[in-house]
């Protein structure tokens, strides 16, 4: 259905933007508050309007649609602005908006006291513009300009307190790895157009591609989605992201922009069920992130840090959806997680904020009892989402991926070698499983012993720092995002128990995978089972280590029983350091033996001053005649003019 | 008879002798002189043409004048060009009290 | 015949007095006889029926120009010893001897061209009514060359306000 109002869902936070980013300087504070909240609920109000209508329509084509307009026109490409909000798009709209608004409202209690406020919210209701514009537009230009867009934000908040060197750092890292990726996702476009000479999603789900084609363009957008979501090979930046402040690596780095690839693989499931292999390799990179994740958050210190390394371990999880074929799976996860993680990063930003700036949980603990009552209870209802202790969203949602991830056939008829003969890939999906559920103990392990440590036990940090709760604009969206993490559960809860599902909701959403629907290789209550025996684990393990009282022994135990593994795992696997020496160093040479070769020397050198020093050679020469002497000009004049009467009067 | 020629032999001549004084003369002031010189023997070719226009020349009675109009307006320039120039002598000869070209030679290199 | 006769004076005349010019060591006796050269000019533009000009030939040139040369030379007040020898170097023969030869080179090869038709002798041929008076100079002058006429009178300003300035040291 074709709708004209479609393009205010981006407009008005980027028209937010605009005014404070310009304005904001020198508007009062409270109007600019109400600038940047308002135009992100407006926004919020005008999806849900949108979305009530998507969700009345029955069918494929249950999605509304605008052509903003034609953004260029060369040759045979048409690249239109064109928004298609569907009921995926629409959901996701109504989660950045949703969750946006809340964590906006949280940072006027965050940010209130940093002088660079008003550039704060400016960043934050661009990124939101850009996030809408990456989830509604139509065809993959414009998603890249969104892609783009919120990589930019993403820069800018992470270096927001840019005169700390290590914070900028941080910002450039984020930046750069993030551009490894998008050189993929932008190769990849460049490959589906010079082979359909399409980029809209419209056009492209009924273009024929050939599997080499289309596994090309599957891959290199996935490049493109390990950057931007922080997988393996490419996450290290999103620990180093949390140098932001705290709201942005909410809203940023745990709910919306990182999960933009996710969403981007979902949207183009079309694609990549017609590459079965590349799904394998989605899949793969999703459980190794998942579990790799998981194992560094366990001996992570750094509060924010144990979040992020939990972000990249559940963002692998999302792939594992998504790369199984379980695309309505994936993106439930995307939008649970969005809720109780974004609840645990304001919590821990609550912390941080009653602690005067205090990350290191090993100077934390007891907080509970402290006065941080509403941040405990709401860090204690999103942790109990995320381990899936108990069956609220978190439980659901992960246990629907790994489920999916068991049950798949979408890798049955896939060989390991080309030769039809090898050995078939079926045993990718239960092996998904047995990682995952692995990788699910480790996760409630480290995600209860983040909270024993900050909020249990007794206080370790100095004595001078008097810890104290947050103002309730701060509270309030931390219950409201608790709440959504437990009643999240109802979009996600198993299929066919209700009459809404998410799953069928998006049905019209998704492609199928190749291999038939999933059969059932367990039983989905003893699934269910092994899940809670699982996250039960985990909170044991966690407690028998990190029981109040007995502060930070837990670790110690661990670092005697195996110390080399702790210090790996503390040192996130010395990634950054085998980076560093493969990809940076080398970087850096070669950059400074191109600067000092071809730049000094042969541009500098030969290009730029050689002919500066040819024709001051010549004028050293040539300034001997210019001696001052007016009369030796004339002369010389009058020699030029007889020359000349001899050529053109006696000669000529 | 005293035909076009005779007049144009006049001014080269007047000419050259202002070239000559131009070149060999150290005084600024005479040097100054041999341009008024060389300048008024343009003059006269200026007149010489209006005077004995070609066969198919301009048959208007501007036309005819446009010689003179010429003259005229070289005659403004060089009252301004000697204004100009004998301020200058003045100003040189202040800082250097001399008025010889050829020592004026900074304005090189 | 009068007029060959006049011509013959004029020319002598124009000729030895700009010679005394660029020859005289004393700039007054070279002024001097920059006015006298500028006297004959005026003949030589009478006998051009150029009327109007060698009015302003007398005044403009040798009334108000060489007023001011005089002028200048009196204010500088040269004695005999800063009055330096004449030192003629080998760029300076160059330099004369290239300008003799142009002036030759133009006067064997280009007079006899410059008409390379037929001429009309406008004295002989009855001269348009009004040759080089005041009025039709004007005329010319006013209809056909405004803005140089007045943008002339800018560049005037222009320069008395320069020499000023320049002449002047300290404003």
């Amino acid at each position: 259905m074709e709708v004209s109002w479609l393009y205010l869902i981006p407009l008005l936070p980027l028209a937010g933007a605009a005014v404070n980013g310009l304005l904001g300087r020198w508007l009062p504070k409270a109007w600019l508050y109400a600038v940047a909240l308002l135009v992100v609920l407006l926004s919020f109000c005008i999806g849900l309007f949108a979305w009530w209508q998507v969700a009345h329509i029955e069918g494929e084509t249950a999605q509304l649609r605008q052509l903003v307009f034609t953004w260029f026109s060369v040759g045979s490409l048409r690249v239109d602005l064109g928004l298609t909000f569907d009921r995926l798009s629409g959901t996701l709209v109504l989660v950045v908006t949703g969750v946006g608004f809340l964590i906006h409202l949280y940072s006027v209690g965050y940010m209130d006291e940093d002088p660079g406020y008003w550039r704060y919210f400016a960043y934050l209701n661009l990124f939101v513009s850009m996030m809408l514009l990456l989830v509604l537009s139509d065809n993959l230009v414009a998603m890249f300009v969104g892609w783009e867009g919120v990589g930019l934000c993403s820069y800018l908040l992470v270096g927001f307190w840019y005169d700390d060197d290590a914070k900028a750092y941080a910002g450039r890292k984020a930046f750069i790895v993030n551009r490894i990726g998008d050189f993929g996702f932008l190769i990849g476009i460049f490959v589906l157009y010079l082979y359909t000479g399409q980029v809209s999603f419209q056009t492209l789900k009924v273009a024929p591609l050939s599997l080499g084609v289309a596994s090309a363009a599957a891959a290199l957008l996935f490049v493109g989605a390990t950057g931007k979501s922080a997988q393996l090979p490419l996450y290290v930046w999103l620990p180093d992201a949390m140098a932001g402040p705290t709201p942005v690596s909410a809203l940023i780095h745990a709910a919306t922009m990182v999960t933009a690839g996710v969403y981007m693989v979902a949207r183009l499931s079309f694609l990549y069920v017609q590459a079965p292999g590349v799904m394998a390799v989605v899949a793969v990179i999703g459980i190794l992130t998942a579990v790799v994740g998981a194992l560094i958050g366990t001996s992570q210190m750094d509060i924010k840090r144990v979040l992020a390394y939990s972000t990249v371990s559940q963002l692998g999880y999302m792939f594992v959806g998504v790369g199984v074929g379980a695309f309505a799976a994936g993106t439930a996860h995307l939008i649970t997680h969005a809720f109780f993680k974004a609840c645990l990063f304001l919590g821990s930003g609550a912390v941080i904020h009653g602690l005067h700036g205090e990350q290191d949980m090993a100077r934390m603990g007891g907080l509970r009892r402290l006065g941080l009552k509403h941040t405990a209870a709401t860090f204690f209802i999103a942790t109990v989402a995320i381990t899936g202790v108990l069956p609220i969203s978190g439980f659901f949602s992960k246990d629907e991926i790994l489920a999916q991830a068991l049950n798949t056939r979408a890798f049955d008829f896939l060989t390991l070698l080309p030769d039809p003969s090898s050995p078939r890939l079926a045993f990718l999906g239960p092996a998904i499983y047995a990682i995952g559920t692995v990788t699910a103990l480790i996760t409630s392990f480290y995600v209860w012993r983040c909270y024993l440590l900050t909020f249990e036990g007794e206080y370790r940090g100095p004595p001078e720092v008097h810890p104290h709760e947050a103002p309730w604009v701060m509270t309030l969206p931390l219950w409201v995002l608790a709440a959504l993490s437990v009643v999240g559960a109802l979009i996600v809860l198993p299929s066919h128990h209700l009459p809404f599902t998410w799953e069928h909701f998006t049905e019209g959403v998704f492609a199928r995978p190749r291999g038939g629907p999933p059969m059932e290789r367990l039983p989905e209550l003893v699934a269910f089972g092994i899940a809670l025996v699982v996250a039960w684990a985990g909170l044991l393990t966690a407690w028998s280590l990190y029981a109040p009282g007995r502060a930070l022994e837990g670790d110690e135990r661990i670092a005697r029983a195996m110390p080399r593994l702790r210090r790996a795992l503390a040192s996130a696997l010395y990634v950054d350091a085998l980076y560093d020496r493969i990809v940076v160093k080398p970087l850096w040479a070669t950059a400074r033996t191109l600067w000092r070769a071809a730049d000094v020397m042969i541009i500098d050198g030969l290009l730029v001053n050689g002919p500066a020093q040819v024709v001051a050679a010549v004028g050293s020469v040539l300034r001997r005649f210019q001696n001052g002497d007016v009369q030796r000009y004339a002369a010389v004049t009058a020699v030029g003019v007889l020359i000349l009467v001899y050529v053109f009067l006696v000669r000529g | 008879m005293v035909g076009p020629l005779h007049y144009l032999f006049l001014g080269a001549v007047l000419f050259a002798l202002g070239g000559v004084g131009v070149v060999l003369r150290r005084n600024a002031l005479i040097v100054l002189m041999s341009i008024e010189l060389m300048l008024n023997a343009v003059n006269l070719t200026f007149l010489t043409f209006s005077r004995f226009p070609l066969v198919k020349s301009a048959p208007t009675q501007a036309g005819f004048l446009s010689g003179h109009t010429a003259v005229f307006f070289v005659i403004a320039v060089a009252a301004a060009e000697a204004a100009v120039g004998l301020a200058i002598v003045i100003a040189v000869f202040r800082s250097r009290a001399s008025v010889n070209v050829d020592e004026f030679d900074t304005l090189k290199f | 015949m009068a007029e060959t006769v006049l011509f013959w004076v004029f020319f002598a005349g124009v000729v030895v007095a700009g010679a005394q010019v660029i020859l005289r060591r004393n700039p007054v006796h070279a002024a001097m006889s920059l006015v006298a050269c500028f006297f004959f000019l005026a003949g030589v533009y009478l006998l051009l029926s150029a009327h109007l000009i060698a009015i302003l030939q007398v005044m403009v040139y040798a009334g108000a120009v060489m007023v001011l040369f005089v002028f200048v030379i009196l204010l500088l007040n040269l004695r005999e010893e800063e009055l330096s020898r004449e030192r003629v170097t080998v760029w300076k023969g160059i330099g004369a001897l290239a300008v003799a030869a142009s002036v030759g080179l133009i006067v064997v090869f280009a007079l006899r061209t410059a008409y390379s038709g037929p001429v009309r002798d406008l004295a002989v041929e009855q001269l348009p009514t009004g040759f080089g008076t005041v009025k039709a100079v004007g005329r010319a002058l006013y209809l056909f060359s405004v803005l140089p006429f007045e943008v002339t009178s800018l560049l005037l300003t222009v320069a008395i306000v320069g020499a000023v300035v320049v002449a002047k040291g300290k404003i």
